[in-house]
């Protein structure tokens, strides 16, 4: 066949396949899907939906637990379970914006994600979560209505837009065969760092933990009258003594404060490969694993400061375009149920602290809490969670990250 | 040049020269440098613990984390969708660099330009305009997937091809044709052979943008594509994972060889 | 049409009796020009539309004023330019290795295995090489006093060498295969008319490999402009490059720096076109002279 027409042929199928692609495509659930009125109609609505979940994929343990044991047991229910793994939950958010953007108002690709305070706060700001849905859970009667961990994320009123999942700590870990005499506050920590230069360093905010820890440092620069947190910008001078503070340990870091580790994981490698004595974490449920693993020296040990440590808990959010609520919301029912909570607290499967409130667990829902084997690593929360400080306000975030980036790190 | 002459059998002339012998060793000091940052994949694959300060690992054994359904299902997406966007980059790629040649230069410019045009923007940026456009025309994720990623290639293609039909010599064609060969001939024994590994590295390129992107794949794919480098971006961005990180980079590294071995040793047996 | 284009009239007078069935470079240019102009207007349509629909941007400082911007022009240039000179100096002498030595089957090998590496991948392995901690330090251990920090170290060592490394094979396997049939016999041709070597290589692969090295420079040139995965893994926190600014400005919390990460992107895709631009005229100038 003549190339000429064969080249013609060629073009005009092509446009042919774009004409089709471009043709709308046919929803996967029913245009315009009410949101469910009470919980039967919810179940009844989710049985053969596809729930898709965008999470940060990141941890073996977590996709583990949700392909393993959550999947089956909302198959169960009558909803399939599909896990999206995704390096950062911001690529989460930006698809859920990206539909918004363009007025994608009903069939949405994420149905469920799993969210922390700063990323909440972004999808508030432009209205992406459906909001006024978890009264519906029955599950939700399990947890405690006046706990400030789940009323509150990063002091955004979480208003129904959220469900809890679980519960956090901010805490150091160190390794104690280099530390002899772990310090026990936070000027104790930077008399060790003074000792022992070169083996303390932090990531560099924005990164979700290096930003805790700068949060955690101003707490414990600043008197307790001085941070109001109402308002709407964290006290001047208060922010001042931070940077200051943390200029001055700058010396005595890794690298001698040049640069910082770029997110949690170079600084997790850093820690693993013995160039630092100190790291951190929000999430210390990882950290059995990574000792069994060996990754992590079997002498890491979390430190407690006495002062107590920033505490928040993690929730699943429904994006308000999301084409599979019902069977989103059945999701978030399963997963705060007790049998999975405990599921997901043992230090084998996942090691993730509860939200449920076990004075409102029966007996037997109790002792399945009760028989989870105990960590040698991580205390147990009570323990960490002693003299917790409420998370900052969300909006002090990015102010608090502009600075350090402008007077630390350059 | 005539068909006569061609040649094939430059390197196997056989001499143990000094310069040889030293062009010998130098070849291998090359291979051996550029093969050796994907060593640390190598052993890591295998390692279930190696930390500082050992020299060999502490504790060998199979990546049981990424040794299971999923990851098989994201091999096979990532296959699917890299030959196409191979196949169609290619084809594409092959018209327009004969296309560009036989151009007036004005057009020719312009052209290349625009082609060119899709190298020059951040990808992350190029897929979130995208999402946004694709959505609005309502076109469904993994074909907007499709044509983003074969946009993307087609720089490469376009100009590999277009290098090709450069040194092209038309006259061999003639010289064939003189010799009484039929169309069908001259493509096989000469068009053929002469543009295979050009083809072939155009192919090789395209099939690679397909394989390895991340962004436009998890933004405009809406989590219906899940492929080989959303399971290593999330792997990389984790804690204690260098074992599934190394064993995932080695299974996205396979594919590819054994294509392009396949091919050159296609083009080899061609050329007999 | 004069007498020295004799040959080419006895040559195109073979070609026309066949004219009718060559195919014109419309239908040869429109399928690729038809889908890159539709991908790329629907993307400059959804950035466009994504700067406009963001949180209405508070009162900060244009781009081009604030103190991040030169550092991160500065770096990416320092970045793409140091990688793509040694990436195009480096893939010629790879590429003629290929082509005319006898190891050259072996390099050829060594650089199609490094093309399927993906950045990510590959930064990854630099890290595990090079990085605090990591191979070169445990193997040689001298050598984390003796050399600068090369991951996340003040001169970038690393991330060139990522980029340099995966570069440096793409030109090369271009190149080669531009290369392979037809260089040979020239250079043979000339080496019986007593041409030196060196000046083979100068007036004959170099003007044949010109067309490919330009291209490939610039794509390359172009890709580290935009390529954020390395400089994030290997490079240190401060200065920023451009790309690496832009994701971080895109993945903030605040929605109002979404419109600043596509300013940024625009603004890094302008500089872009530029060593792109100088291939597409520059191509056309070339193959006029060869």
């Amino acid at each position: 066949m003549p190339i000429g027409s064969r080249s013609l042929l060629l073009t005009l199928a092509a446009t042919a396949l774009l004409v089709a692609a471009c043709s709308p495509t046919s929803s996967n659930a029913d245009a315009g899907q009410a949101r469910p009125n009470d919980w039967s109609a919810a179940t009844s609505q989710a049985q053969g939906q596809t729930v898709s979940l965008w999470m940060w994929g990141g941890d073996p343990q977590a996709n583990a637990y949700v392909d393993d044991v959550l999947a089956p047991a909302v198959a169960a229910e009558g909803v399939t379970l599909k896990r999206v793994p995704v390096a950062d939950t911001q690529d989460a958010l930006n698809r859920i914006l990206s539909e918004q953007q363009a007025d994608r108002e009903q069939d949405g690709a994420v149905d469920l994600v799993w969210v922390n305070g700063e990323n909440f706060r972004t999808g508030q700001q432009s209205s992406a979560w459906l909001c006024q849905w978890t009264d519906l859970l029955p599950n939700l009667a399990l947890t405690d209505p006046q706990d400030p961990l789940l009323s509150s994320d990063f002091g955004v009123p979480v208003d129904g837009c959220e469900a809890p999942w679980h519960k956090a700590q901010f805490t150091l870990v160190y390794d104690s065969a280099d530390v002899a005499n772990p310090p026990t506050s936070f000027d104790e920590l930077e008399k060790w760092i003074a000792d022992n230069p070169g083996r303390f360093t932090y990531p560099a905010p924005p990164d979700f933990t290096g930003s805790a820890f700068v949060r955690q440092a101003l707490i414990e620069s600043s008197s307790s009258t001085a941070l109001d947190l109402k308002a709407d910008e964290p006290d001047k001078q208060s922010v001042k003594t931070l940077m200051d503070r943390l200029e001055s340990w700058s010396p005595n870091l890794w690298r001698k404060g040049a640069t910082y580790p770029k997110d949690i994981a170079q600084l997790d490698r850093l820690f693993a490969d013995d160039q630092v004595s100190f790291t951190m974490t929000y999430g210390p449920a990882t950290l059995d694993a990574l000792v069994k693993k060996g990754t992590f020296p079997t002498t890491t040990r979390v430190l407690p400061l006495d002062s107590g440590t920033l505490g928040n808990a993690s929730f699943l959010a429904i994006p308000a375009n999301s084409a599979n609520v019902a069977g989103a919301m059945v999701v978030a029912n399963a997963a705060l149920s007790p049998e999975q909570q405990a599921a997901k607290a043992d230090p084998q499967t996942w090691g993730q602290f509860t939200v449920l409130d076990t004075e409102r667990l029966s007996k037997e829902q109790r002792s399945l809490f009760d028989k989870l084997p105990v960590s040698k690593i991580v205390p147990s929360f009570r323990t960490l969670n002693k003299n917790a400080d409420a998370e900052l306000p969300a909006v002090w975030v990015p102010v608090l990250e502009r600075q350090w980036r402008a007077t630390v790190l350059r | 040049m005539t068909l006569h002459t061609m040649p094939v059998t430059r390197r196997q002339q056989v001499s143990t020269s000094p310069r040889d012998r030293r062009r010998h060793l130098v070849s291998l000091l090359v291979a051996a440098l550029l093969l050796l940052p994907i060593t640390p994949l190598v052993a890591w694959s295998f390692a279930e613990q190696w930390t500082f300060p050992a020299i060999v690992p502490q504790a060998w054994g199979w990546p049981e984390q990424v040794w299971n359904a999923g990851t098989v299902a994201a091999f096979a997406t990532s296959f699917v969708l890299a030959t196409f966007v191979a196949c169609a980059a290619t084809m594409l790629g092959a018209m327009a660099g004969l296309g560009l040649r036989r151009a007036p230069r004005a057009v020719s410019t312009a052209a290349s330009i625009l082609l060119l045009a899709a190298a020059a923007a951040p990808p992350f940026a190029l897929a979130m305009g995208a999402t946004v456009g694709s959505l609005q025309l309502g076109v469904a994720g993994p074909p907007a997937v499709a044509m983003v990623l074969v946009v993307l290639a087609l720089p490469y293609t376009t100009f590999v091809m277009r290098a090709a039909f450069a040194g092209y010599d038309e006259s061999l064609e003639e010289q064939g044709r003189t010799l009484g060969m039929t169309s069908w001939m001259v493509l096989r024994w000469i068009r053929i052979p002469l543009l295979l590994p050009s083809v072939a590295t155009a192919a090789l390129l395209a099939f690679i943008v397909g394989w390895s992107d991340y962004i436009v794949t998890v933004l405009l794919g809406g989590g219906d594509l899940i492929t080989l480098p959303l399971l290593i971006a999330g792997a990389a961005s984790g804690t204690g994972n260098e074992q599934s990180l190394a064993f995932l980079g080695m299974l996205a590294i396979a594919p590819p060889l054994m294509m392009t071995t396949l091919a050159f040793g296609l083009a080899r047996r061609y050329l007999r | 049409m004069g007498p020295g284009t004799g040959a080419s009239v006895a040559s195109n007078g073979a070609a026309l009796t066949h004219h009718s069935r060559r195919p014109r470079w419309q239908a040869l240019l429109a399928p690729a020009v038809l889908t890159t102009t539709v991908v790329l207007a629907v993307a400059s349509a959804g950035l466009i539309r994504g700067i406009d629909n963001a949180a209405p941007r508070s009162a900060t400082l244009p781009l081009t004023d604030r103190p991040e911007f030169s550092d991160a022009l500065r770096t990416s240039l320092l970045l793409a330019s140091v990688s793509t000179l040694i990436a195009v100096v480096a893939g010629f002498g790879i590429a003629v290795i290929i082509v005319r030595w006898r190891g050259g089957r072996l390099v050829a090998a060594a650089a199609t295995a490094t093309i399927p590496v993906s950045h990510l991948v590959g930064a990854t392995a630099f890290a595990l090489l090079l990085a605090d901690g990591a191979l070169l330090s445990r193997i040689a251990p001298i050598s984390s006093t003796l050399l600068p920090p090369l991951v996340a170290g003040p001169w970038w060592i690393a991330t060139i060498a990522e980029y340099a490394w995966k570069e440096t094979a793409f030109v090369a396997l271009v190149v080669s295969s531009v290369l392979a049939r037809h260089e040979a016999v020239l250079h043979e041709a000339a080496a019986t008319l007593g041409v030196s070597p060196g000046l083979r290589r100068l007036r004959i692969t170099l003007p044949l490999a010109a067309p490919a090295l330009l291209v490939t420079g610039a794509l390359a040139f172009a890709y580290v402009l935009g390529s954020y995965e390395v400089p994030w893994l290997l490079g240190p926190a401060s200065p920023e490059p451009l790309a690496v600014w832009a994701y971080r400005l895109f993945t903030d919390i605040e929605l109002s720096s979404r419109s600043d990460a596509f300013g940024v992107a625009a603004l890094t895709t302008c500089l872009a076109l530029v060593p792109l631009l100088v291939a597409a005229i520059g191509l056309r100038r070339l193959e006029r002279l060869s």
